[in-house]
């Protein structure tokens, strides 16, 4: 059981880095951004391009990996986003117009194969790859009756570094009051002199690159690198993680994403293989209906 | 009149032979019988997906035999025109471009789908569309010869226009399990098996209902999403077992996942598998931690085959690479398409009847392929010598046994 709950905790980190995304983006915008699996993916499947490819060392390709995740929430925000807010679209709208990117995302990842058009981007089409061996180095430690990969170790204190570095950003900065101040309302904003568009886009520019990084961990622990983590993988599990921890609240998405880990670990444990992979989805139903605002969420103004 | 009786014997036997010549069925099938004609062959095979880890390798095995028949003058003087379609590994698109390479481009026969999930969509199909169709990876339970399609609606009427050239998991599987049984006689394994599609929920019912005939107790079954974000937790609760083996049916990249997973927690036993091992890739993505993981095969790259040779040359000179099991087992499928197609006595008028035809013919093939000896059962099933094969840690395979069907 010890090593479960290390694995829960291990998984929930995986989760809880996800979701903080998604919830960024939510909590500014009101909408939720269906890009975010494809840009996890995008900057997983980059980073390996990036190494085995192109011969790049992990530490340059992972900076290169993050920031044309960053970059991609320009695209989202400029070609997704934007375009329909200036028409007052409903947010049913972007959510469409995000899957839509997402597909296409998705889409030329699985036609990177040798001699395509996009071999410089990914090379292995529909495959599953890992880094290769030593990439990054993985010591296994026995404690007791636990085994520890480094590799799976050091995604826990990077979680919650980020979490809290997040948390500063968004509480003692005055980035972070202007992003706060668009959260609660935008035209309140605007009329302060705050350039909103310029705030949004910085949301989604931070939202894509902690998404892009937990591709990156997530491939780098997991193994596990193809044009289908995003969407397969995590999306509905970031989704449940939002509900349960509130959705537009941080710490609502560091806690659901561990909650929703050890949920999933127990289930397996107690009920079987067949119970833990219905979880996500039966949390997330549980607690739209029971208590919709998640375990951290209130008010609007209280999300971020 | 000695004379004149030797020249009408003479001229009776050049007439018998000729006539003879012109092959068993029904004298029109000279070498330039269909000149000038194009046959349509059609393939669904998943290129994305869970299944791109097979695909790939059926479509270039198909199309290295479409170039190399093309080359050498073609079916009867006709040239083969291959259409392959992507399904993306998803059963209902499966379906969709079957039904359009049958009723739009009016292909004689198809090849695949990959995945035994998408044949469970296409089979029926084709059956109910009378066009023949060679499944030539699919190995789950049913895919011939009962075409017992659905649980919900059980159908063991034999299948009239369904062939296989893979070897069913009903075979592979106890055959690998009573191979490593009699080798290193292990006495307690775990199943983990994917749940989500009937390949992966096949092969388990098959280890199930085997490992107690060789005395292996079954301590665990453990079912898995292939969704799950991280299988460590499920290889964990495995290998906590302390198994002698761990059973693993599951398609793609998973096995891989699993085999280093139970490695990383120390796992010293052993891995048996069925169908989805047995591709390069996923003994690459394996490495070392797949060292020695077991399974059987429908073809080793060093059988001595001489059919076997030329293939495994030709494919290499093509791609710089070495075929895997799924690559021969498309390439023996043009094959196998490519001598019916020659017997058939083909009209290129009447498409339902020279369906018919071709379906009939392949009933009766007997061809040397990089398989072996090649001919279908009577349930249109594939009777050939298996392979049982052990990844060898670094992205290839050993052969253990080699195992003649009696």
């Amino acid at each position: 059981m010890d090593q479960q709950i290390v694995n829960a905790i291990f998984i929930g980190s995986i989760y809880a880095l996800f979701a903080v995304g998604y919830t960024l983006v939510f909590g500014i915008l009101d909408i939720l951004n269906l890009a975010h699996s494809a840009v996890f993916m995008l900057g997983a499947a980059l980073t390996y391009s990036l190494v085995v490819n192109h011969g790049q060392s992990f530490w340059v390709a992972c900076v290169l990996g993050i920031a044309a995740s960053a970059f991609m929430g320009l695209v989202i925000e400029y070609v997704c986003l934007r375009p329909l807010r200036r028409r007052q679209a409903p947010p049913i709208a972007a959510l469409i117009s995000t899957i839509g990117l997402a597909l296409i995302i998705v889409a030329v990842i699985e036609q990177g194969t040798q001699g395509s058009l996009f071999q410089w981007l990914w090379v292995d089409g529909a495959n599953s790859v890992a880094f290769p061996a030593g990439t990054v180095p993985n010591p296994i430690w026995h404690v007791g009756d636990l085994t520890l990969e480094a590799r799976k170790v050091a995604i826990i204190p990077i979680t919650l570094a980020l979490m809290l570095l997040l948390g500063y950003v968004m509480r003692y900065t005055q980035v972070g009051r202007g992003l706060r101040a668009v959260a609660e309302n935008p035209r309140a904003a605007r009329l302060m002199g705050l350039d909103v568009d310029r705030m949004i886009a910085l949301t989604l520019v931070i939202s894509s690159a902690l998404g892009g990084l937990a591709g990156i961990l997530f491939g780098v622990a997991i193994g596990d690198i193809s044009p289908y983590i995003g969407r397969d993988n995590v999306e509905v599990r970031g989704l449940a993680v939002i509900v349960l921890g509130g959705m537009g609240s941080i710490p609502g998405a560091v806690a659901g994403g561990y909650l929703l880990g050890i949920v999933e670990v127990l289930a397996l444990v107690t009920l079987g293989g067949s119970a833990s992979g219905g979880v996500a989805f039966a949390a997330l139903f549980l607690m739209l209906v029971l208590r919709p605002q998640g375990f951290f969420g209130t008010r609007l103004r209280e999300r971020i | 009149m000695n004379r004149m009786r030797l020249v009408c014997w003479v001229a009776a036997t050049l007439v018998i032979a000729a006539c003879g010549s012109s092959g068993s069925t029904g004298g029109t099938n000279t070498s330039n019988a269909y000149a000038g004609k194009t046959i349509k062959f059609g393939a669904v095979l998943s290129i994305l997906g869970a299944g791109g880890v097979y695909g790939p390798q059926s479509r270039d095995g198909a199309l290295l035999a479409v170039k190399q028949i093309n080359a050498s003058g073609g079916v009867n003087g006709a040239m083969i025109d291959l259409e392959v379609q992507d399904d993306a590994s998803l059963a209902a698109t499966s379906a969709q471009k079957a039904q359009t390479l049958i009723t739009a481009s009016l292909d004689l026969a198809l090849l695949g789908p990959t995945l035994s999930n998408s044949a469970v969509a296409v089979h029926p199909l084709a059956e109910q569309l009378k066009t023949p169709i060679l499944a030539v990876s699919t190995t789950g339970i049913h895919i011939v010869p009962d075409c017992n399609w659905t649980a919900a609606s059980p159908n063991s009427t034999p299948c009239k226009y369904v062939f296989r050239d893979s070897l069913g998991e009903q075979t592979a599987i106890p055959d690998n399990i009573k191979s490593y049984a009699a080798d290193a006689h292990p006495s307690t394994g775990v199943l983990l098996v994917a749940q989500d599609d009937k390949f992966s929920s096949d092969g388990g019912k098959i280890v199930q209902d085997t490992v107690g005939q060789y005395n292996i107790q079954l301590l665990k079954t453990i079912p898995f999403s292939k969704n799950a974000a991280d299988l460590t937790p499920y290889v964990t609760e495995a290998v906590q077992l302390h198994p002698d083996v761990i059973f693993i049916t599951s398609l793609g990249a998973i096995p891989a996942k699993i085999m280093t997973g139970a490695r990383n927690l120390g796992f010293q036993g052993q891995f048996l598998g069925g169908n989805g091992f047995n591709t390069a890739t996923v003994s690459k993505q394996a490495g070392a931690a797949g060292k020695g993981a077991r399974s059987a095969s429908a073809w080793y790259i060093g059988n001595t085959f001489a059919s076997n040779q030329d293939f495994v040359t030709a494919y290499k000179n093509e791609y710089n690479k070495d075929p895997d099991q799924f690559a021969a087992q498309g390439y023996t499928g043009i094959k196998i398409l490519a001598d019916a197609a020659k017997r058939a006595n083909l009209t290129f008028t009447d498409l339902a009847g020279d369906r018919d035809k071709l379906r009939a013919a392949m009933e009766s093939v007997n061809i040397q392929t990089p398989l072996g000896p090649f001919q279908f059962t009577s349930t249109h099933d594939v009777k050939q010598t298996v392979w049982i094969i052990e990844m060898d840690g670094a992205g290839g395979f050993k052969l253990d046994h080699q195992i003649q069907q009696s």
